[in-house]
């Protein structure tokens, strides 16, 4: 039995050295845990789904029998991740009740359906396809890969996180229901959410008796457990305070600011020292209004804002459908014009590693390194410019999308614009 | 002392960020006075209608409000006592236009009384140095023209302004600048429940008694006929009759596109251009490009298909259609952005063009900058005044950090008329 598996596990690399891939880019951005970090001339190693290498075209070991592919002038970048996507299927808003921790979006998802091919074909390949805002906890959200497959095969992670959403959608719930009462009756969910995953525990240590199962509090073992995070729809300075006390600060969850937007940023250090990272959308900007936000007549762009602040974890987000999914890099082109400092290719990984990271599942996507899986976009230029085009997209290590070289003669043919 | 008055100036528009003003004897460059300015860049965008495009490490020389002169450094002299402003690595570019604009004062410009008002001006309504249109200006918008809304099918008289300067008589390049048409869509909510075929009639019904009384007044001036009765109401049918101004026309599906063409430019022969073009107006842009219909697009830029609203057929139907690749596949020569502000704020001209050529469309020969610029102000009929870096023209230019249709490009320095109007390094940034 031993021997069998032995050599199963000996099978696997031997099979994947057949289809090994190599890609020859003229510059690939890494995305990498820290900072600017380019290669040029780069060469990335693709085996059974994932990246065995990258490196300098030069020193990168190439496999025996390696299909190698030249891509010329090309950029190589990773897959894109949105943490803010409400297009991967149906019947996601269930305002039955006014939190709602056990609704599951998982159960109306259509793998690769129209929105999403779209979105894939401008580079995303990640979602985090949540429930909507009706409520103040529409249920659980669900990490996937936005290519061909079903469900088992484009799901990244389930539960991907708990959607709690604040400030204006949620009070069209009833009842005159407001800020102060929306904000207790999370902190009531939340109270009993964290003292069911605490008797859990304790059942799981033998100190107790084991509890009785309540399938609207489940979710809460896997946030005690840090195994997801609370993704909180939150927008303006006030409603954004309260999701970093309550959530962080109060229970101790890991949460991120998702849908960031209005003067949220002034939050920024706050956010900060709770761990709290800012994805930032639909809405980039903060337009000077007379009573509400005076602004001297200045438009404020949210990720300027939270990086002048010093935050270090800023990703953009569309809201799809409110903006379009294959508008994210656009999310974050906008966020450079208005101030947000690109250097560092900050605008890149606000739509790659910050995300991948924030939803913990950065050992999987959101970067180009060894052992990840190989969700690789090869892009005509900068792609924080909206004019370079996304002309080939893989998503674990299959081509889902080609279109290299198609643009100037076939595109009313080829192309989806 | 120059330097010394500048720096007033400067201090002076700092502190009166909301109403910058214009001092009259300050500035080299300015209009009256003496001396003049050499821009010192890395690269003048020109976008003439014809010729030389681009000029690489160029200087471009101003005086009394006006461009004096552009070339390349080693070529061109630099007359003494001209004050030198070396942009490094920006580049300059003429100012944009934007022919859809409905921010440059008070919104009381959508009378529903009739449901055609070609005596209608929005002119009235004019407010200078308004904060929308300023945050315009700090992208790079310098000439607009400011339309009555589309609540009726002619809402009335458009106005051609410069954006910055603090008067309206300062501010005024033509009045009025067009007649606004409106198509489709928006009139129909008017009351009596117009639907489009007796929107097209009435239309036809006030286009036809204006081109009649244009005419008349033609045959009187050239001593044919008595002396007509003045109409306020179809006074501006005389200049559209003259190509003076042209009817705008806000206008968007195929099939009101085609009525543009049809019926204003091939059956009443009055010179018009298609502005706020969007959704599948594009399938028309062979015929507007034989009827010289000039095709401004925007807000929309994109197309997506709906079912039953519009489907695309052929091989690719579930395709984006970019508004601009579509006008310009069909072959269209004229083809420029607009905003439509507030409904794109004014700020987000250059974007209208990123978006255009994010979905297809080709810059290679700056198709894109000339959408923002010299084709606008050649359809509005001020292209011998701004929109492009020629002698002779408006000094309304801006020092910007890249191409005008990437948004990540920053709006460095604004002038019009050689005033500076808006400079972040003294002013405010407006983001």
């Amino acid at each position: 039995m031993a021997a069998l598996s032995f050599a199963c596990l000996c099978a696997l690399p031997v099979a994947a050295q057949e289809t090994a891939q190599v890609l020859i880019a003229e510059k690939a951005l890494i995305c990498g845990a820290e900072g600017r970090e380019t290669i040029n001339h780069a060469a990335v190693v693709i085996v059974d789904g994932r990246i065995e290498a990258i490196g300098r075209a030069e020193e990168v070991e190439f496999p025996d029998g390696a299909v190698v592919q030249d891509l010329g002038s090309r950029w190589i970048m990773p897959g894109m991740v949105d943490l803010h996507s409400h297009i991967a299927g149906s019947g996601h808003n269930g305002p039955v009740f006014q939190c709602n921790p056990g609704l599951r979006v998982s159960a109306g998802v259509t793998p690769h359906n129209e929105k999403l091919k779209l979105g894939m074909l401008a580079g995303v390949t990640t979602v985090l396809y949540i429930p909507g805002s009706a409520t103040n906890m529409g249920g659980q959200g669900v990490l996937l890969k936005t290519g061909p497959g079903d469900y088992e095969e484009i799901l990244v992670r389930f539960p991907g996180s708990l959607k709690v959403a604040q400030g204006n959608n949620p009070r069209r719930w009833g009842y005159g229901m407001a800020n102060t009462m929306m904000n207790h009756q999370i902190r009531v969910t939340l109270r009993k959410g964290k003292a069911y995953a605490k008797r859990w525990e304790a059942y799981e240590r033998g100190e107790r008796e084991r509890p009785e199962r309540h399938l609207h509090l489940d979710i809460f073992r896997d946030l005690e457990a840090k195994r997801t995070q609370i993704s909180m729809h939150t927008q303006y300075y006030q409603v954004v305070l309260s999701s970093l006390n309550i959530m962080a600060g109060e229970f101790g969850f890991d949460a991120y600011i998702d849908h960031g937007s209005f003067d949220s940023w002034p939050l920024a250090q706050l956010a900060e020292e709770l761990g709290v990272a800012a994805i930032l959308g639909p809405r980039e900007v903060l337009w000077p209004r007379a009573r509400t936000y005076p602004k001297d007549g200045r438009v404020e762009g949210s990720a300027w804002g939270f990086q002048k602040e010093g935050h270090p974890r800023i990703g953009f987000n569309t809201d799809a459908p409110v903006v379009p999914q294959e508008e994210l890099p656009l999310q974050s082109a906008m966020g450079v014009r208005y101030g947000f400092d690109n250097r560092e290719f900050a605008a890149v990984r606000g739509v790659t590693i910050v995300p991948a990271e924030v939803a913990g599942i950065d050992h999987q996507v959101g970067s180009l390194a060894a052992g990840k899986d190989a969700d690789i976009l090869v892009v005509t230029g900068d792609p924080s410019d909206p004019r370079s085009a996304v002309e080939m997209v893989w998503i674990e290590g299959e081509v889902v999308a080609d279109v290299r070289g198609k643009y100037e003669t076939e595109r009313a043919e080829v192309r989806r614009w | 002392m120059r330097h010394t008055m500048k720096h007033l100036f400067s201090l002076l528009t700092t502190l009166a960020f909301a109403v910058p003003t214009v001092a009259s004897d300050s500035v080299v460059g300015e209009p009256g006075v003496e001396g003049g300015l050499a821009i010192l860049t890395k690269k003048a965008l020109c976008v003439p209608l014809e010729g030389q495009q681009v000029v690489n490490n160029a200087v471009v020389l101003v005086r009394d409000g006006k461009i004096e002169a552009v070339g390349p450094r080693n070529s061109t002299a630099i007359p003494s006592g001209y004050e030198v402003l070396d942009v490094g690595d920006n580049w300059v570019m003429p100012g944009m236009v934007d022919l859809h604009c409905h921010v440059a004062g008070t919104f009381d410009i959508n009378d529903m009384v009739y449901l055609t008002n070609p005596g209608v001006r929005a002119s009235t309504s004019v407010v200078p140095n308004n904060p929308p249109l300023l945050r315009g200006v700090a992208g790079g918008v310098t000439s607009v023209l400011f339309i009555p809304g589309s609540g009726t099918n002619i809402g009335g008289q458009g106005v051609l302004l410069k954006t910055a300067l603090p008067t309206f008589e300062g501010m005024r390049i033509k009045d009025p600048g067009s007649m606004k048409l409106a198509q489709a869509g928006n009139p129909e909510r008017y009351m009596f429940r117009v639907g489009r075929s007796f929107m097209n009639y009435n239309t036809r019904n006030t286009f036809r008694r204006g081109v009649a009384y244009a005419k008349s007044w033609e045959a009187y001036e050239r001593g044919e006929g008595e002396r007509p009765k003045k109409d306020i109401q179809f006074e501006v049918f005389r200049s559209l009759v003259k190509d003076d101004i042209r009817v705008s026309t806000h206008t968007q599906i195929y099939q009101v596109v085609n009525m543009t063409i049809q019926m204003v430019a091939k059956e009443m022969g009055v010179p018009v251009f298609i502005d706020h073009g969007t959704f599948d107006g594009w399938r028309a842009a062979d015929m507007a490009q034989e009827a010289g219909v000039n095709a401004i697009l925007g807000p929309r830029n994109i197309d997506v298909p709906t079912a039953s609203f519009i489907s695309w057929s052929g091989s690719n139907p579930e395709r984006i259609q970019g508004v601009a690749a579509g006008y310009q596949e069909m072959g269209h020569k004229m083809i420029g952005f607009n905003t439509d502000s507030p409904v794109i704020p004014e700020e987000e001209l250059q974007l209208q063009a990123g978006i255009g050529m994010r979905y297809g469309f080709d810059d290679s020969n700056l198709e894109a900058v000339r959408g923002l610029t010299i084709v606008p102000a050649t359809t509005a009929r001020i292209g011998h005044l701004v929109g492009s870096i020629e002698p002779g023209k408006d000094a309304d230019l801006l020092v910007i950090s890249g191409h005008p249709a990437d948004p990540r490009s920053s709006v460095e320095t604004v002038f019009i008329e050689g005033h500076k109007v808006y400079d972040p390094a003294v002013q405010k940034r407006r983001w």
